[in-house]
């Protein structure tokens, strides 16, 4: 971590403190109040507009040594052996054959500590950027970016969060930037839910009884006006934009060959409506992939589930790539933690935060990049540590958004990546 | 004539039990009936009649009901004091009024029935009698339930025994500081089946959240920004705070079973920003500070409890370890209840009550109560946390006397007149002097009940006024509604009706089943076979809305209707579609 950045940042927080006791409840004109209801269109000229975000989301934790950061040849190293890449000096698993060949736009981070190695206490530390606070709701991830990327009356979703094929299924809250941000989600099909007309409803009743909605709330708002009343409606006005949207869900529409490219598995289906999202619009998405728990059979698990992602991840990049739409699209591949270096005794690994991998690509990212550096065995981080808000602060970076920018939460400044957290320049262009 | 009669079972904790800070046993701790008091309440003859003259009940009653009264006056004096009298709004009219008052107090929109009775009620004192009524109502104690769950326990939970355990409570109007105490120190609750452990047990894995949690909910203290430093906003507090209130609660256990237990010992170690460690004391908020007595164990009998203890966590059949004297959570309790400066406690649930009704606290958020926040109304504050210390924490007191304010009964601001200012602007302005009402988003019961009650027949939507039916009525709507409610957004600060709700009301297969279903025990259905286009256009506005459609509206409805006479239950569900996905039914107002 830079020294300079965390004496400035100390320098600012002793300055709220100043401001604090001289003016109550004072905040500096700069700072991004949250308030849902005011601020609806204010941001738009600051709003980053082109940027997409689509995040492969490892649900129970992956193994950073049968991925990105393999051991062979130690006691911690497990079976498999490494593979060299396209890029000279970098090694990485032999389970990610097709990988190898795909890091041209692709940045490895190895030196992620972020010390919480539970499942729900590091789901909740990596998909907010920081350590849980009693009586703050933060944001997750996917809330922050379709605030700061979106357009506030977007006809397609902003953020869409895929959850069929993983256990856990974690929803994620828009905390205190307001139900507006809130994922469409997906659980059991492949369609969020009521996104479709049902049947007995024909269009033309649908499209007639939502107009009637608006003229007799046209009628209410000439009498009653709130800014509540304004949100309510600005909720109904994206259903039928939301609606016509579906078929960004429908992958039958893509040609034979690209849904054969992505290949059978769900997984790959949702790469593949995540890359259809995108190309339509949508800022965020999140797949998740679960299963990588591996407290028992690790080396088959991974033999497995690496596979998938090797195929989807490469596939994916790819098809970005040849759509033009990568320059502009950042993919993050990572979990709530990696696995331990130390094998237990039902051949699996257990959970491990402190010294673990994670990638970026596309947008802003400096393309075979290799940042940081674990210990022989891959038990602790030697060079480039970095904790989740440093994480946040990179993936921030990479989309042009500032990283230090605050939100103002009723008196209170928070900082979209956690205090004192520095992007790691060296995988940024 | 009597068309029906309210039973009301009163129970209060004796005043002794909350001023003695000695420790009692269970036994001691047993509330006793109070007060016993039958209310007769006939709107048809329109006047309330307490039924059993010249006993001592009576007397309460009428000193309770004179409490409210001037409670009220109070409020309304200084409420008008303070306000610029160009900006106050007139009072609602009977409907819209009592539409209000019935989802603050009933947890749902009134029935047609309710509406007609309401506005045929001829009595200069009606707005009293009506709040009375309903405070009185098994609707009260469901929604009063939900609301105290949610303040408590939020996010829900399907926590039955705990939603038992309030629900319990809110029936026998048990005092809120026997609440806090039970739930605060479950381990000695005289309930023995319904222990409420929810709220420590929910928060039993991280420390920081519960001592933050509890500060921020029963005291109205957010400590959160004071762990790491003094907090750098309010000069009130210190890290000596945070650890403070945590050390409270750093020796709770849980054990298999699902009980709650202390340790023998015990104390947080913390660093200061100057580099200093400290222990955690067992210090409140105000600064006062518990002396623990020192523990006369011999270290081998000390190892054994911890034994106990650590068995009792793992196994379900390990016997009860025992319990220390020294219990730091009903310590905490005891300087809760006694603090009588600065009463945190007291004024947290007047000031969260205060905002349940009008949209924002005197002091706000609601989590900053402190010395550089103080409330917009500091007399009214004083009055209403004062009045609940004196009326052992009644909180149906306190309640009532608020709906029976005229400041409760304000109507919303009028539509802006410069077109320069913006809309925030102005209503934030209204907003501290409580001149007017603002919109409030209707909580996930509230509007999951309304649905039920606007979408039911309103023929058969009678028996508010047979309690005994009306008990076994509503529990089944109660049940009916949870399934919707658990899925709705819980309103906060800033709420925005998130997309999928909209989605929801839009295009699922329940909405179209369950509340736009034609047939006899719906709303759909009973519209149908109603004479005119008229009828039906006024039918569905008072049953939705609860009133009478302006000529606009009536307009526009008539179109539709006549424009497609083909369709005509279908036009019909459009109508009630639109009318319930309208901000008028989303929200109180």
């Amino acid at each position: 971590m830079n020294h300079s950045m965390r004496s400035e940042s100390l320098d600012r927080r002793s300055m709220m403190r100043l401001m604090g006791s001289a003016s109550g409840l004072g905040c500096a004109a700069n700072l991004s109040q949250i308030d849902a209801l005011g601020d609806q269109n204010l941001n738009d000229q600051l709003r980053i507009s082109g940027k997409r975000v689509i995040l492969l989301w490892l649900a129970g934790g992956a193994s950073q040594l049968e991925t990105w950061d393999p051991k062979p040849g130690r006691p911690t190293g497990g079976p498999f052996s490494q593979i060299q890449t396209t890029l000279p000096g970098i090694g990485i698993s032999e389970l990610l054959p097709k990988m190898s060949t795909h890091l041209n736009d692709t940045a490895i981070i190895r030196s992620l500590n972020t010390k919480i190695a539970d499942h729900g206490t590091a789901y909740q530390l990596m998909d907010t950027g920081r350590v849980t606070e009693a009586g703050v709701a933060f944001p997750h991830m996917g809330a922050i970016l379709a605030r700061e990327l979106g357009n506030i009356d977007s006809k397609v979703p902003d953020y869409v969060s895929m959850y069929t094929s993983t256990e856990g299924r974690r929803k994620g809250s828009a905390g205190f930037l307001g139900g507006r941000y809130n994922p469409m989600f997906l659980t059991d099909a492949m369609m969020p839910e009521n996104i479709q007309r049902l049947d007995e409803v024909p269009d033309i009743d649908h499209r007639d009884r939502a107009e009637l909605r608006d003229s007799l709330s046209r009628i209410f708002a000439r009498h009653h006006s709130h800014p509540s009343f304004d949100g309510h409606n600005s909720a109904y006005g994206r259903v039928r934009g939301l609606m016509a949207s579906d078929y960004l869900f429908d992958i039958d529409r893509e040609s034979e060959t690209s849904r054969a490219q992505y290949g059978p598995t769900q997984f790959g289906q949702q790469c593949l409506i995540a890359r259809r999202l995108v190309e339509a619009g949508v800022p965020f998405v999140k797949v998740a992939r679960g299963w990588w728990d591996s407290h028992g059979q690790n080396f088959e698990t991974h033999q497995e589930l690496c596979a998938d992602l090797d195929h989807c991840m490469s596939t994916l990049l790819d098809d970005l790539k040849e759509r033009g739409l990568l320059d502009d699209t950042l993919v993050i591949s990572i979990g709530e933690f990696g696995r331990t270096p130390s094998i237990n005794g039902s051949l699996g690994r257990d959970h491990f935060a402190s010294a673990w991998s994670c990638t970026l690509s596309g947008c802003g990212i400096k393309g075979g990049s290799l940042h940081g550096k674990t210990d022989e065995d891959g038990q602790t981080v030697v060079e480039g540590e970095m904790d989740a808000g440093d994480l946040y602060a990179t993936i921030f970076a990479a989309l042009g958004i500032d990283h230090t920018k605050e939100y103002m939460v009723g008196s209170r400044p928070i900082p979209i990546a956690d205090f004192d957290s520095t992007p790691c320049y060296s995988v940024l262009t | 004539m009597l068309r029906h009669l309210i039973l009301v079972t009163r129970q209060r904790c004796s005043p002794e039990r909350r001023s003695s800070k000695k420790r009692r046993s269970s036994k001691e701790t047993t509330p006793y009936l109070r007060i016993l008091h039958l209310v007769a309440i006939c709107f048809v003859c329109g006047y309330c009649l307490p039924i059993k003259k010249g006993s001592a009940t009576e007397n309460t009653v009428g000193d309770h009901d004179q409490t409210v009264r001037s409670l009220a006056a109070i409020i309304d004096n200084q409420i008008n004091a303070s306000a610029e009298t160009s900006g106050m709004t007139p009072l609602l009219d009977d409907r819209s009024f009592l539409r209000r008052v019935m989802l603050d107090l009933a947890g749902r929109i009134p029935s047609k029935t309710e509406q007609e009775r309401y506005q045929a009620l001829e009595n200069p004192d009606k707005r009293f009698l009506i709040t009375k009524e309903l405070i009185n109502s098994p609707d009260f104690a469901y929604h009063q339930r939900n609301e105290l769950d949610t303040l408590l326990l939020r996010p829900l939970t399907n926590d039955s025994a705990w939603r038992d355990y309030l629900l319990e409570a809110t029936q026998t109007n048990r005092s809120w500081d026997r609440i806090f105490r039970e739930v605060l120190v479950p381990e000695t609750s005289n309930s023995e089946d319904l222990r409420p452990v929810a709220f420590l047990k929910h928060r039993m894995r991280d420390l920081d959240k519960m001592a933050n949690d509890a500060s921020v909910i029963w005291f109205g203290v957010n400590i959160g920004c004071a762990k790491c430093h003094d907090h750098p906003l309010v000069d009130d507090w210190k890290q000596a705070h945070y650890y403070g209130i945590a050390s409270f609660f750093k020796r709770t256990y849980q054990t298999k079973k699902g009980m709650l237990g202390e340790r023998f010992d015990g104390k947080i170690r913390y660093d200061t920003t100057e580099g200093e460690t400290h222990d955690g004391e067992f210090m409140y908020l105000t600064g006062a500070k518990a002396e623990e007595p020192v523990l006369n164990l011999e270290e081998e009998v000390l190892r054994k409890y911890d034994e106990q203890i650590k068995n009792a966590e793992r196994q379900a059949d390990a016997e009860s370890p025992p319990v220390p004297d020294f219990r730091p959570r009903n310590e905490l309790v005891e300087m809760a209840l006694n603090d009588q400066e600065q009463k945190f406690f007291a004024k947290n649930i007047a000031n969260r009550l205060w905002a349940r009704f009008f949209g924002r606290g005197l002091t706000h958020p609601l989590d900053q109560i402190h010395s550089g926040n103080p409330p917009s109304h500091p007399e009214i504050m004083d009055e209403i946390a004062n009045a609940l210390v004196k009326h052992d924490y009644d909180l149906q007191i306190l309640i009532h006397a608020i709906t029976l304010s005229d400041a409760y009964a304000r109507a919303l601001p009028a539509i802006a007149k410069n077109a320069g200012e913006s809309k925030l602007t102005q209503h934030d302005h209204l907003v501290h002097t409580f001149s007017h009402a603002m919109p409030r988003a209707l909580t996930p019961h509230q509007l999951s009940l309304s649905l039920l009650i606007a979408t039911k027949n309103p023929d058969k939507l009678q028996n508010q006024q047979v309690p005994e039916k009306w008990v076994k009525e509503r529990q089944a709507f109660e049940k009916r509604s949870e399934k919707l409610a658990q899925e709705l957004e819980i309103p906060g600060d800033n709420f925005q009706v998130p997309i999928t709700e909209a989605l929801w009301f839009s295009n699922s297969p329940q909405m179209q089943k369950d509340y736009l279903k034609d047939g006899q025990e719906q709303l759909v259905g009973y519209l149908k076979n109603l004479e005119s286009d008229q009828k039906i256009i006024e039918m569905a506005i008072a049953t939705i809305l609860c009133r009478t459609p302006l000529p606009e509206e009536n307009e526009t409805l008539l179109h539709y209707l006549r424009g497609r006479p083909e369709k005509k239950l279908e036009s019909i569900q459009h109508i009630v579609w639109a009318l319930l996905c309208s901000p008028e039914f989303r929200f109180n107002h």
